[in-house]
């Protein structure tokens, strides 16, 4: 299985927004559907609605940094998010996010270029090359076994295949 | 062969290469793991990916302790989960709550080694660099698939320099000193990247204080930092490490990718002004600001020598009557030190509130949680907004003696006012 591309209205969020703004700790022990309702909460009402109702984030700079708790990804995949581009972005957020199967594509000067929130933007997985408007931006280059991860759908369902396929005898390289 | 940096050495090794280089990606079998509470979310992904047995478990740990007493029977049911699991999986370590903070656990348990590769669920991991290993933090579904599979991918990093000199003044700590860094280097300054720290001022560093460098190493964004192994690293590991340790220190023409210089001498008592850990400024530059609570603790800044410290400033001394002030030793061990040299004694004295080991108030989800328009100054490492569990309350950052000292007076106050 591949996801070709992901296309979508965009919600654009500013700078130095921490994984403890995206989902506080008191709300990491909750269902994923619950925790899709407070999502990015803390920063406002109509973040938090817009949020759950497109696919895409176009972050800032150090989006999501701070607390290496997963529960801030697992929000956001709950509420929806399919991709965020932008960044440059912390670390354990990044490997959070691509584990739950939500494509991170470190691609900075998309956030200054004049993108509005509700804009299109179309995504190609493969490339990493994304599509505003007229104006092409190119993304740090996805290592394969990202693609792999977020093809899964997860590094769950990565894990689950992998395990398959040892039991199974398959010789995994 | 380009000479290797720490990182380099001990990725190669863990992926079974000679070398390595920055931005290669490795597959690699980690020496040592450990968790805390949140293994309980690893636990269900271990169960979701229909893992059945988990790899390797005398390289496997669990300390319970980010929220420890238990408030809620939900708490207490995953806390009883993770007990179970380790147990059942025969992990070669489980540490009850009120053992200490993990960081500083696997440390005095030597469980932590040099030269070693630990992965840890905690942004925090990279605190193991006071003791040469390179620690790094990684997810609670990743933890589960390394207990799965025994190995996971990691980009090998580009590595900053950071080489201190000169020796800190009296009454300025190692936390002031990191504060500065963290405020050059800005949040994501290292982001990706690992920081080696070398330096005349380095050597002349405990394992404490280390410790204090490489925990905020994270607030830069970094993927770990290591104190390269000296005669400092042996003292400390040597009849205490559980493990074999093959000591590593860079190649004298490893590559780096970034330097950064700072005279100790020149550091002043450092206060985070609320909203990022950047934003450090003189103690000075801050001072009378109100404050309500005051947290010494967490795992940056609550081992024995900054309780000492505290006690120091505090002695004969009260806390200002509008002034919460939480201690929380880092661990058992070092609340045990404490009460038995007497600084425990003086702190409660003072009027300290004496919480059980953990991370406490700096987590934001157990106790200590702020009421609106609050202030706390803590000793912690983190201030973005809404950390301690209110949003509309500000947190800054400072070290220990600071914190006492501002403790006492209800407001920022300069600790060498007290120590001279």
């Amino acid at each position: 299985m591949t996801i070709e591309t992901i296309t979508g209205e965009v919600t654009l969020l500013g700078d130095f927004i921490s994984a403890d703004a995206i989902l506080p700790a008191r709300h990491s022990f909750l269902a994923p559907e619950d925790m899709a309702q407070h999502v990015l909460a803390e920063v406002s009402a109509p973040v938090n609605a817009a949020v759950r109702a497109r696919p895409i984030i176009v972050a800032g700079e150090a989006f999501g940094y701070g607390t290496g708790r997963e529960s801030p990804a697992r929000a956001l995949r709950a509420a929806g998010i399919k991709a965020i581009v932008g960044g440059p972005f912390a670390r354990m957020f990044f490997r959070n996010a691509i584990n739950n199967g939500v494509l991170v594509l470190d691609c900075p000067e998309l956030a200054g270029c004049g993108i509005g929130d509700g804009d299109d933007l179309t995504i190609d997985v493969a490339t990493g090359i994304i599509q505003w408007r007229e104006r092409t931006f190119r993304a740090m280059p996805v290592p394969d076994i990202i693609q792999s991860i977020v093809a899964a759908g997860s590094l769950i369902d990565y894990g689950r295949a992998l395990l398959g396929a040892q039991r199974s005898g398959a010789v995994h390289s | 062969m380009t000479g290797q940096t720490v990182a380099q050495k001990i990725l190669a090794r863990a992926g079974g290469l000679q070398s390595v280089a920055a931005n290669q990606i490795v597959e690699v079998t980690p020496d040592f793991c450990y968790s805390h509470d949140y293994a309980i979310f690893a636990i269900d992904a271990f169960a979701q990916m229909g893992a059945q047995a988990v790899v390797a478990p005398e390289r496997l740990a669990v300390c319970l302790d980010h929220g420890f007493p238990v408030n809620t029977a939900r708490d207490a049911n995953n806390h009883m989960r993770v007990r179970e699991f380790a147990r059942k999986h025969k992990f070669r370590a489980f540490f009850e709550g009120g053992t200490g903070i993990a960081h500083q656990v696997m440390l005095e348990k030597g469980l932590v080694v040099p030269g070693a590769l630990v992965l840890a669920s905690d942004s925090h991991t990279p605190s193991g660099g006071a003791a040469g290993a390179l620690a790094i933090g990684i997810g609670e579904t990743e933890l589960a698939f390394v207990w799965a599979v025994g190995r996971t991918w990691l980009k090998v990093p580009d590595t900053i320099r950071v080489t201190l000199s000169g020796a800190l003044p009296a009454g300025v700590q190692a936390k002031d000193a990191m504060l500065n860094l963290v405020g050059r280097l800005g949040i994501l300054g290292a982001g990706y990247r690992a920081i080696e720290y070398h330096g005349t001022g380095a050597a002349a560093l405990s394992i404490s204080e280390r410790f204090t460098f490489c925990n905020m190493t994270a607030e830069v964004g970094a993927k770990c930092g290591v104190f390269p192994h000296d005669d400092v690293t042996e003292a400390f590991v040597r009849g205490r490490a559980q493990f074999p340790y093959q000591p590593v220190r860079p190649d004298p023409d490893a590559a780096y990718c970034g330097e950064v210089a700072l005279d100790l001498g020149d550091v002043e008592p450092m206060v985070v002004l609320p909203g990022r850990e950047d934003r450090g400024v003189p103690v000075g530059e801050a001072a009378g600001r109100k404050i309500h609570q005051v947290f010494i603790g967490s795992c940056t800044n609550a081992r024995a020598d900054d309780l000492a410290l505290a006690a120091r400033v505090l002695k004969d001394r009260h806390v200002h009557p509008e002034v919460r002030l939480l201690v929380v030793p880092a661990s058992r061990q070092v609340g045990l030190d404490a009460a038995r040299n007497g600084d425990l004694a003086v702190l409660l004295e003072a009027g300290a509130t004496l919480m059980p080991s953990g991370c406490a108030v700096c987590a934001g989800a157990h106790q200590g949680v702020l009421g609106d328009g609050e202030v706390c100054l803590s000793t912690s490492n983190r201030n973005m907004p809404g950390r301690m569990g209110n949003k509309n309350a500000e947190i800054m950052l400072c070290s220990p003696a600071t914190a006492a000292a501002s403790a006492i007076t209800g407001v920022i106050t300069d600790a060498r006012d007290f120590l001279s």
